[in-house]
């Protein structure tokens, strides 16, 4: 275990140098540039000012120097300073990731408990009403464009039932205490993460569906029927356990995602997550953010596959003879 | 003419309906309710800092104005109010002019508002930063007394001109106390600013809403009314919609939901719409024609090209109606500068390739020539704007490589490479034409690198001498007739057009009162609305 943990953080280097790298080309290559926008916006013409942002920028030095420096500065933990926001990137960053965070986590969970249980309705009651029903509904949940669903929830449950807020993370200006705040975001928080959480709950399903059935079929089962087991002591403690190992990849690889956030329900939601942050930091060409982002996610994402390959451990015995 | 007279039927009628919606009469006959929350929103998303010294475009400006004042503000008749400035007179020679300031104003940390503060604005940040060319002729300012400020120039300067700079976006006035000394663009204040006007940041949650307060210290202790001003940002129209529909948003400004939205929250007469409160921002589409490309730098060109697009189209089916045709560059609604008599360039295909045939360009092999068409894509209608038009042009027998690059790339292209032959773009601008509409098209409006100014590459002694004078000319009647020759020659030209002039809706609950007043009511300090609850 020790192996691995020190394996992947070795890794971690070289996949950080990457993304930095690749993604500065990248936002070099693309047309336009930071100081176009930000003069533009500020409707600035008159050229010697133009001239004196760009030293203000650091663009006024050759893209090698410029990543030499940035590569020097996230070294040093340094993610240098956003003048879009008038901020260091670090504070922009961690000023949207409570929300983004908060999201994402109650979405999986969503997922995870819908998907896992809706999967192994279906395998237990397979080719019966109840398999096609969650078959249909995961189809429908798949198909169903997330903002749409998000649309159609929140006309549902805050326009005509007038139970839910229209998007928000907070009732503006009410803060009593943190039961109370918790409750609130919590409120606020549950058409978002169902959308979003029935969307990825629609391939856990498929997933855990397919899996329990092929375990079902496997000499061990038989053998713990033949034991004279009941149906549900051999359903979740034989074929659920062995069951989960594609869920645990797919969870792994949704966890990479987190910082990433979902442009398209915080959108419909207004929620003030990372994902609108990054959106419009690419078309303002405001490559500290876009880069502070990317650095911290290929963090999360190094973080969550060692997560991972732990817990394969953990479910899976075999894994570790090999 | 035909064309101009359905228009004018058409803007009357319009006109009543709103009229009608309104009850106007019944609005003015009720005395202002005090106290609640107003949540407001626009159609468009958070701005980078709540305030941004030079401009910033919209959302910054609708945020900003709820603190900080201007001298002046100007209605919806295009009269000019007092604010932070009670009086304004020019001298006999227009080289200064004398201010006279409010009393007993303060700033929202308990300073004084001084002349001393108008001064420091003048010079240090409306010159250098906010304006721009538009007061390069701004030599000097002097605090006369406490409220007293003289500002000289070194040419004469026309009252309407000085008085639309003042009560324009560049005319903010910030506080010299916490802005002098240090960088005005960068500066922290710029993220919770401090003003004289009616609200006083309580909070900025980014990515969610700002919240402003009553600044109980306010110069008018009538105002404002309302206790609360929470300003909300949804990124997606829809959800404005639905926001309005659960109560939970009182107004929304510049097309929040929508357009098929409007007609069905109003038709349940909880929501009113209304469309005035913008000729002072009238925003228009443009189409110019690069000045540096062959074929395209020909006026008879250009004109084959105006008459092969349908206006009344664009407006109708790309804009659902919230939008009219534009008769040449200049809106149609600036009630003092606009000509009516300028070449109109009716939609006529048959018409548009005999031109086409005469100027020499007859077809070959199903083609005449091949432009490139570049459509800014920061407004969802410019992507079916550039669509239509490279219909529109292949429809006369023209080839038409089509880009829509997002908002950095359309800067780029058009305003810093010119690498275009045929740009649509936008502008907005106040009544003054003077430096906003006509930089578009004069010599020193070419600055490589600056959007919103002259990309075309149009460079005409005669025009400059137009706009020269009009600049200095002191007499209404002389500025008017100068914008009419503007307006003319640039329609024969045709640098640059504008296809539509749109026409944004408000939309706010039946119980709010008192809004859309002024001429650019989204910008306005919003001291005077009121909840009818």
């Amino acid at each position: 275990m020790r192996r691995i943990l020190l394996r992947r953080l070795v890794q971690i280097v070289p996949l950080l140098l990457g993304v930095i790298v690749m993604n500065f080309v990248l936002i070099q290559l693309a047309p336009g540039s930071f100081l176009d926008v930000m003069t533009a916006e500020q409707q600035i013409s008159d050229p010697a000012m133009i001239e004196k942002l760009r030293v203000v920028y650091g663009v006024d030095q050759p893209a090698v120097v410029q990543l030499g420096k940035y590569i020097l500065s996230v070294l040093q933990l340094d993610f240098g300073f956003s003048y879009r926001q008038n901020a260091p990137v670090f504070d922009v960053i961690v000023a949207a990731l409570p929300a983004t965070v908060i999201l994402m986590l109650a979405s999986i969970s969503v997922a995870i408990i819908v998907g896992v249980t809706a999967g192994v309705i279906a395998s237990v009651k397979v080719n019966t009403f109840w398999d096609n029903l969650v078959s249909i509904a995961a189809v429908f949940f798949f198909a169903a464009p997330t903002f749409w669903l998000g649309i159609m929830l929140t006309i549902l449950f805050s326009v005509r039932l007038g139970w839910l807020p229209v998007g928000g993370m907070r009732t503006i200006g009410g803060t009593h205490g943190p039961v109370a705040d918790a409750l609130d975001v919590a409120h606020h928080l549950l058409l978002p993460a169902l959308s979003l959480g029935l969307f990825y709950a629609a391939t856990y399903v498929r997933v855990m569906r397919a899996s329990m059935l092929e375990v079902f079929r496997l000499d061990f089962v038989r053998t713990a029927r033949a034991k004279g087991l009941s149906r549900a002591r051999v359903v979740v403690v034989h074929v659920l356990r062995n069951a989960m190992l594609p869920i645990v990849t797919l969870v792994g690889l949704q966890l990479g995602t987190v910082l990433g956030g979902s442009v398209v329900i915080e959108a419909v939601f207004s929620w003030p997550g990372i994902g609108s942050l990054m959106l419009d930091s690419v078309m303002s060409r405001n490559f500290p953010v876009v880069l502070g982002v990317l650095v911290l996610s290929s963090l999360v994402v190094a973080v969550a596959n060692t997560a991972v390959d732990l817990a394969y451990l953990k479910l899976d015995p075999r894994i570790r003879a090999r | 003419m035909f064309t101009l007279s359905r228009r004018h039927f058409l803007t009357t009628a319009v006109a009543g309906c709103f009229a009608l919606r309104f009850e106007a009469p019944a609005q003015a006959a009720q005395t202002p309710k005090r106290g609640g929350t107003l949540t407001a929103t626009w159609g468009g998303f958070e701005p980078q800092a709540l305030f941004v010294p030079p401009g910033g475009g919209s959302s910054p400006y609708f945020t900003a104005t709820k603190v900080l004042e201007r001298l002046l503000l100007v209605d919806n008749e295009l009269n000019f109010r007092p604010v932070l400035a009670t009086n304004i007179t020019p001298s006999a020679d227009f080289r200064s002019y004398t201010i006279k300031l409010r009393e007993n104003v303060t700033w929202h940390d308990g300073k004084p508002f001084t002349a001393e503060d108008i001064v420091f604005n003048a010079l240090q940040y409306w010159k250098p930063i906010a304006a721009g060319v538009a007061l390069k002729a701004l030599t000097g300012a002097e605090a006369i007394d406490k409220t007293t400020v003289v500002l000289s120039f070194d040419t004469p300067i026309p009252v309407f001109f000085l008085k639309s700079i003042l009560a324009g976006k560049s005319g903010l006035v910030i506080p010299k106390h916490i802005y002098e000394g240090k960088d005005i663009i960068t500066n922290p204040a710029n993220n919770a600013p401090i003003g004289t006007g009616p609200f006083k940041v309580k909070e900025w949650v980014r990515g969610s809403h700002v919240e402003f307060v009553r600044n109980e210290t306010y110069w008018n202790p009538e105002l404002p009314y309302i206790d609360r001003l929470v300003i909300r940002w949804w990124r997606d129209p829809a959800s404005r919609a639905a926001a309005f529909e659960a109560g939970q948003l009182d107004i929304g400004t510049f097309n929040p939901v929508p357009a098929p939205d409007i007609k069905r929250l109003t038709s349940t007469g909880r929501f009113t719409a209304s469309q005035d409160g913008y000729l002072g921002a009238a925003w228009v589409a443009t189409i110019e024609f690069n000045s540096r490309r062959d074929i395209v730098n020909r006026p008879e060109v250009r004109r084959a090209l105006n008459h092969a697009i349908d206006r009344d189209f664009i407006a109708d089916t790309i804009y659902f109606g919230q939008a009219r045709p534009a008769q040449g560059f200049i809106p149609s609604t600036n009630t003092l500068f606009f000509d009516n008599k300028i070449p109109v360039y009716a939609f006529d295909q048959d018409k548009a390739g005999k031109l086409l045939d005469a100027a020499g360009f007859p077809l070959k092999a199903g083609s005449r020539f091949k432009v490139n068409l570049v459509s800014a894509g920061w407004f969802e209608e410019n992507v079916k704007l550039g669509q239509y038009l490279k219909q529109a042009f292949e429809d006369v027998g023209i080839t038409v490589d089509l880009a829509i690059p997002d908002r950095a790339t359309s800067f780029k292209r058009i305003y810093t490479d010119y690498d275009y032959d045929i740009a649509v773009s936008n502008n907005s601008g106040s009544a003054e034409l003077v430096p906003q509409w006509t930089q578009f098209v004069t010599t020193d409006g070419i600055v490589k690198g600056a959007a919103f100014r002259n990309a075309n590459g149009f460079s005409s002694p005669k025009l400059d001498q137009i706009v020269e004078k009009l600049s200095i000319e002191t007499s209404t009647d002389k500025r008017v007739a100068l914008a009419h020759e503007f307006q003319q020659l640039v329609a024969s030209e045709l640098p640059i057009t504008s296809l539509v002039e749109l026409a944004p809706s408000t939309i706010a609950r039946a119980d709010v009162r008192n809004h859309s007043n002024a001429a650019d009511y989204m910008d306005e300090s919003w001291s005077d609305i009121w909840l009818d609850r």
